[in-house]
């Protein structure tokens, strides 16, 4: 048997104490019919998932801030009530897709810590922080109601595995903003998102790199008009490796969506980046556009970067772009010919090309994760 | 202060200077001239430090030291300044981030203290104003979406900001409409003393009517091969460069 193959077997055979609630049969389904992928399949063509499959994801004690949520509820799974438990049902898996991300069907079965979020209207938005939920295999949910908005910030100061789907209403609004620190760690993150008519949901995540650190992340405009963008900033530090798949499924009219990436590769560092816009029949009007752009700081820096576009509309604007290059030589004279020192000359150049990727929402943590400024 | 000795450089396999020679002294101005091609942003940028040029022959020495030794960073230490003819865009990082970094640097390798947020804001808002450049900019991307007149007043703002010991402009006058030119030429004059040295580089005598050099050097193909005072630079407005190339003249 494979490691894959083990791997699916244990989790499958797993007996569950936390949340024995939850449904987790279609996930149990799902995990037997799809297995789990397998070294070198196209998804995992420059990660090794055998790595993750070897890691045993496990609890990691509680450190750090525990979440907080100011006009939002926050709900343990293990403790929800019948209220709560009637939303979770409702909601898991409409925006995550078990068959794309077998990964999160282990989360499923396996997870040691749920979290529900939910975000009722309200005159200001709410916030919420997840900084350390302490599960190490996570799953969170988030719904956000008609109309209602919210900024969600994580941070979680130690690895984890961890699932967030969000769900937004029609009308609805949300700021995701996920704050990845480096670390040595091999772990597996999706966010999933679907959005309502006319909603807004906007994703920003920073990263360094880990050992392996991959993000799924999938947005699928699903009611008529919405707005999606997700912006990915990441610096690798020497040896570290990012892979990050980005996908936004239209399936309704209207919908525009923007997909930005900016990111440093070190020494011996591996960035993988998958773009991917899919235009459904009938998804009139979308419109759609992804650019990436990449710095190498070394002959040895890796970055393996992909496009992918499956249109299958007419009415439809679609727009890609990719760049890749190395640090500005004029840009770096420029600043040495005035006296900046070459180390921090070139701190100063990526730090430029990274602040692009920066958006409002928790500017300043982001930044500092990333390393900008002084 | 500045000493070269028949500087030969090559670039790209091209030998482009063969054998200038260059005193300059504090208290002096000096302008460059000679026609498109003929070398004076080789000289100006080996002088700053460019990598890309090779230096084959010959020395330039900066109050003693070795300069061709030096980093670009040391050089800008020791008080050399290269106004760029092309300034660089530097998108994502501000104006006010990068003349903060040059002039704490400076600061550092001088042993003196960094200057306070504040002080360095007045400052710079100061030199803003002396060159007419709306403080917003000092907000923006270093040069970037820049006119070209506001680049080159731009690299003046630097100068005046680093106070160097020697400023070479190159080309600093192009670009510029004639009241930027009176601005630009307003704010090297107050810099320029006692202290300090300017070397015009340019191509045009435009800036001259407004920056009087005590000298007036002409390269052609790679050598100096004239030099005088303000009245050369006159002669070269009426007569052009080619009577320079000709041997027999
Ligand atoms: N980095 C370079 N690479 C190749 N050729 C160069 C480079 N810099 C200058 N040159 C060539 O050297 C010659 C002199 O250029 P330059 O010093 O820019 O002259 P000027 O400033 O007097 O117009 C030109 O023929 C130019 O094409
Ligand atoms: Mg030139």
């Amino acid at each position: 048997m494979t490691p894959a193959e083990t791997f699916a077997e244990r989790t499958h055979a797993q007996r569950v104490d936390y949340a024995p609630w939850l449904d987790r049969e279609a996930s149990r389904r799902a995990l037997a019919e799809h297995g789990l992928p397998e070294p070198r399949c196209e998804a995992w063509r420059y990660s090794n998932p055998n790595r993750w499959y070897q890691a045993e994801p496990r609890p990691s004690p509680s450190a750090g801030a525990s979440p907080r949520a100011v006009g939002a509820r926050l709900v343990d799974f293990a403790t929800a009530d019948d209220d709560a438990r009637t939303l979770v049902r409702d909601h898991l898996h409409t925006a995550a897709d078990r068959a794309k991300h077998p990964l999160a069907t282990v989360n499923d079965i396996a997870m040691r810590l749920g979290l529900l979020v939910h975000v009722p209207v309200s005159d200001t938005p709410a916030e919420v922080e997840l900084g350390e939920l302490g599960g190490g295999i996570e799953r969170v949910l988030v719904v956000v109601d008609p109309n209602a908005s919210a900024t969600l910030v994580e941070r979680p100061a130690t690895p984890t595995h961890r699932v967030v789907e969000c769900v937004l209403g029609e009308g609805a609004q949300l700021d995701h903003v996920r704050l990845q620190p480096p670390a040595e760690s091999v772990e597996y993150h999706l966010v999933a998102a679907r959005l309502g008519a006319a909603s807004r949901y906007r994703l920003a995540q920073y990263s360094q790199g880990a050992s392996l650190r991959r993000n799924d992340l999938h947005v699928r405009v699903a009611g008529r008009g919405g707005e999606a963008e997700v912006r990915c900033g990441y610096r690798l530090a020497a040896g570290t490796h990012l892979d990050t798949q980005v996908g936004v499924e239209h399936e309704a009219t209207d919908g525009v969506s923007r997909q930005t990436a900016r990111g440093v590769v070190g020494d011996r560092a591996r960035a993988v980046l998958n773009g991917r816009i899919h235009v459904a029949p009938g998804a009139q009007r979308s419109d759609a556009a992804l650019t990436t752009k990449s710095l190498l700081l070394a002959a040895t820096a890796q970055l393996n970067a992909k496009p992918e576009l499956t249109i299958y509309a007419d009415d439809v604007r679609c727009a890609h772009g990719a760049t890749v290059g190395e640090l500005d030589a004029d840009a770096l004279f420029y600043l040495r010919s005035r006296g900046v020192v070459e180390e921090a000359a070139r701190e100063l150049l990526i730090g430029g090309f990274l602040a692009e990727a920066v958006a409002d929402v928790a500017g300043d943590d982001a930044r500092a994760l990333l390393g900008i400024g002084r | 202060m500045l000493q070269i000795e028949n500087l030969h450089v090559r670039t790209d396999g091209r030998d482009i200077l063969q054998g200038v020679s260059l005193t300059v002294e504090r208290g002096e101005v000096h302008a460059v001239m000679g026609p498109n091609g003929s070398g004076k942003s080789t000289l100006a940028n080996v002088i700053a430090g460019r990598p890309g040029y090779e230096v084959t022959e010959g020395a330039v020495r900066f109050d003693g030291i070795d300069l061709l030794a030096l980093e670009p960073e040391e050089r800008a230490h020791h008080g050399v300044f290269l106004a760029f003819q092309y300034p660089v865009e530097i998108p994502g990082v501000s104006n006010m981030e990068f003349l903060k970094a040059a002039l704490d640097s400076r600061n550092a390798a001088a042993g003196e203290e960094e200057l306070s947020a504040i002080d360095f804001m007045r400052r710079a808002r100061g030199a803003a104003d002396r060159l007419d450049l709306n403080p917003e900019f000092l907000k923006r991307g270093v040069n970037e979406g820049f006119s070209g007149g506001e680049k080159k007043r731009n690299e003046i703002l630097q100068m005046l900001l680093l106070e160097p010991t020697l400023a070479v402009l190159d080309e600093t006058d192009s670009g510029l409409d004639i009241d930027a030119l009176r601005i630009v030429a307003a704010g090297v004059n107050a810099y320029a003393s006692p202290d300090n040295a300017v070397v015009l580089v340019t191509h045009y005598q435009r800036l001259l009517d407004h920056i009087v050099p005590d000298y007036v050097h002409v390269l052609v193909d790679g050598r100096i091969a004239r030099t005088g005072d303000k009245a050369l630079a006159l002669e070269l407005e009426s007569n052009g460069y080619g009577w320079l190339a000709d041997p027999a003249s």
